[in-house]
């Protein structure tokens, strides 16, 4: 019992005298800890920033700002503009690219089109690295696991040749290992959570570019009529 | 026209990805020292338990301080006696001399009285002298009347002179005798005096020789009751430690010599109620071969006097590898 209290029980020491396939769990563990932290506020700093750009746009939209005008801001400011904006920009893009008196059907068909592709990019861009997170918060626990199982057949076998067992020779090799499994559980965490979370921002944010692109058809296709008159 | 639908298609810059990459890297940095500082405050808890071997280490510090007053005390004791006794004797010699003193003066004072009733009896005889002077002048008178009277009175006179010069050389003579006697009686009796003054002394010095005697024999009498203790705590020491020994299963092949100390805390019937390790010797095999061997050998062998158990209550044990 006591005996282990004299051992060096630091963590370091215990990373470090852990066997080589249970320290290569670990630096894989530690990797994608890193990468879904980094992918979790990426994607917390793109959905507040995309969600910001919607709401300033939608005011700008609904305001009764001339199309025109907001076209021509769009287009000069394309690489910081919003998804939102983005859509507009496609959907009136090919609204004005039409000559009068063509097919309205026709027309309103290809608006609707062009702005499902931008929707979708967009949808592409803002789910992007999803996967990622499901994936370190679904494996990585098991990874965690298979390291800790390893250093604790380790353990055991190299108690096989002591006559005199004790837990003091068990337990460093156990408390090495189960680092293995709180790392794994440390990249799990974070990263189920901050999925779940964003999966629903991406839903909420798809359901208003959907609502805004009928919106935006509906008020193109009521200039349809003036154009052709 | 083509190339105008791509414009509107450039993917738009990704926000703060760098501050992002910071921030993932922060928080890796805050866990693991939330790690460190866990597992420090892991190392820290022992030493908590240490505290708690702290307890009881000032328990057995005062065992060893109680071990060690222990002994010296006899010694003490020892020293005590032979300086004590050495005090105590000279107050009641130099007081008991002095005492003594006052005695005998008194009592020199007393026979005086004594004395001068023999030198009344001195006078009185003295006193029948002129008395039979008295008719000499008597016996002259007529010897004028008769010449021959007379020549015969002188020379009985002459004998009675010389028998009275004889009989007053004899009285000084007595007297002198008698001097002497009573002298002689004044020294007797100042003798007397001083042999019983010594007689006391040396009786006092007798008791004060048994005093000491007897005192010394009190304290070899507790000096041997405490070795027989001291003897017997050490003799069902070393049957604890040879018991404890006997199950110890070594683990082999160690270098050197380790050392490995337990504080073994027992109940009352041998019974073990706590083991601790104290100092480990670097071997956790050797130590927790050490430590099942105590645990093993419960109940440890106890004196059947229950007043020697406090000297058993926290045990410290310790083992060599190679002995």
């Amino acid at each position: 019992m006591n005996a282990t209290v004299t051992q060096d029980l630091s963590l370091f020491h215990l990373i470090s005298s852990a066997s080589v396939f249970v320290q290569l769990v670990m630096l894989a563990l530690l990797l994608a800890s890193l990468m879904s932290w980094w992918y979790i506020f990426r994607k917390w700093f793109l959905l507040r920033e995309a969600v910001k750009q919607s709401d300033e746009f939608e005011d700008n939209f609904w305001r009764g700002a001339d199309l025109n005008v907001l076209y021509q801001r769009a287009i000069g400011s394309r690489y910081t503009s919003s998804s939102m904006e983005r859509i507009f920009v496609a959907g009136f893009g090919e609204f004005s690219k039409h000559k009068p008196g063509a097919n309205a059907d026709m027309m309103m068909d290809s608006i609707r089109r062009a702005m499902q592709a931008t929707y979708q990019r967009e949808m592409d861009r803002l789910e992007s690295h999803l996967p990622f997170l499901a994936t370190v918060g679904s494996v990585s626990p098991y990874i965690g696991l298979l390291g800790t199982v390893w250093g604790i057949m380790n353990s055991f076998r190299s108690l096989s040749s002591i006559t005199q067992a004790t837990i003091a020779h068990v337990a460093p090799g156990i408390a090495e290992a189960l680092i293995a499994t709180a790392m794994g559980l440390f990249a799990a965490i974070p990263a189920v959570i901050a999925y779940n979370r964003y999966v629903s921002d991406t839903e909420k944010l798809a359901t208003r570019f959907e609502s805004f692109m009928e919106e935006l058809s509906n008020v193109l296709q009521r200039r349809v009529p003036t154009n052709q008159e | 026209m083509i190339a105008a639908d791509r414009i509107y298609n450039v993917p738009s810059k990704e926000p703060r990805s760098l501050l992002a990459g910071v921030l993932a890297l922060l928080v890796h940095i805050v866990f693991i020292a939330v790690l460190i500082f866990g597992f420090n405050w892991k190392d820290e808890h022992p030493e908590s338990m240490i505290v708690d071997i702290w307890q009881n280490l000032p328990q057995p510090v005062p065992q060893p301080a109680i071990k060690q007053t222990a002994p010296p005390a006899p010694p003490e004791q020892q020293s005590r006696p032979v300086s004590e006794p050495k005090p105590e004797p000279r107050p009641k010699a130099e007081s008991k001399p002095q005492q003594p003193k006052p005695a005998p003066t008194p009592i020199q004072a007393s026979p005086p009285p004594p004395k001068k009733p023999e030198i009344e009896i001195k006078d009185k005889v003295e006193k029948p002298k002129p008395v039979q002077k008295e008719p000499q002048p008597d016996l002259e008178a007529q010897r004028k009347k008769a010449q021959e009277q007379e020549a015969r009175e002188k020379a009985e006179a002459d004998r009675l002179l010389r028998e009275q010069e004889e009989q007053k050389k004899r009285e000084l003579e007595a007297q002198k005798k008698r001097e002497q006697e009573e002298q002689r009686k004044r020294e007797m009796e100042a003798q007397k005096k001083r042999e019983q003054e010594e007689q006391k002394k040396r009786e006092i010095e007798a008791q004060q020789k048994r005093e000491q005697e007897e005192k010394a024999r009190l304290e070899a009498q507790q000096a041997a009751a405490r070795a027989q203790v001291a003897s017997e705590i050490g003799k069902y020491k070393a049957m604890i430690l040879a018991k404890i020994k006997s199950r110890i299963v070594m683990p082999p092949d160690l270098p050197g010599n380790p050392v490995t100390e337990f504080n073994v805390t027992l109940l009352p019937g041998g019974d073990i109620l706590d083991v601790r390790l104290r100092k480990s010797s670097g071997y956790p095999a050797f130590d927790s071969a050490v430590e099942r061997a105590i645990l093993l050998s419960k109940p440890l062998p106890l004196p059947p006097d229950p007043a020697l158990f406090n000297e058993f209550r926290n045990l410290h044990v310790t083992v060599h590898y190679l002995e």
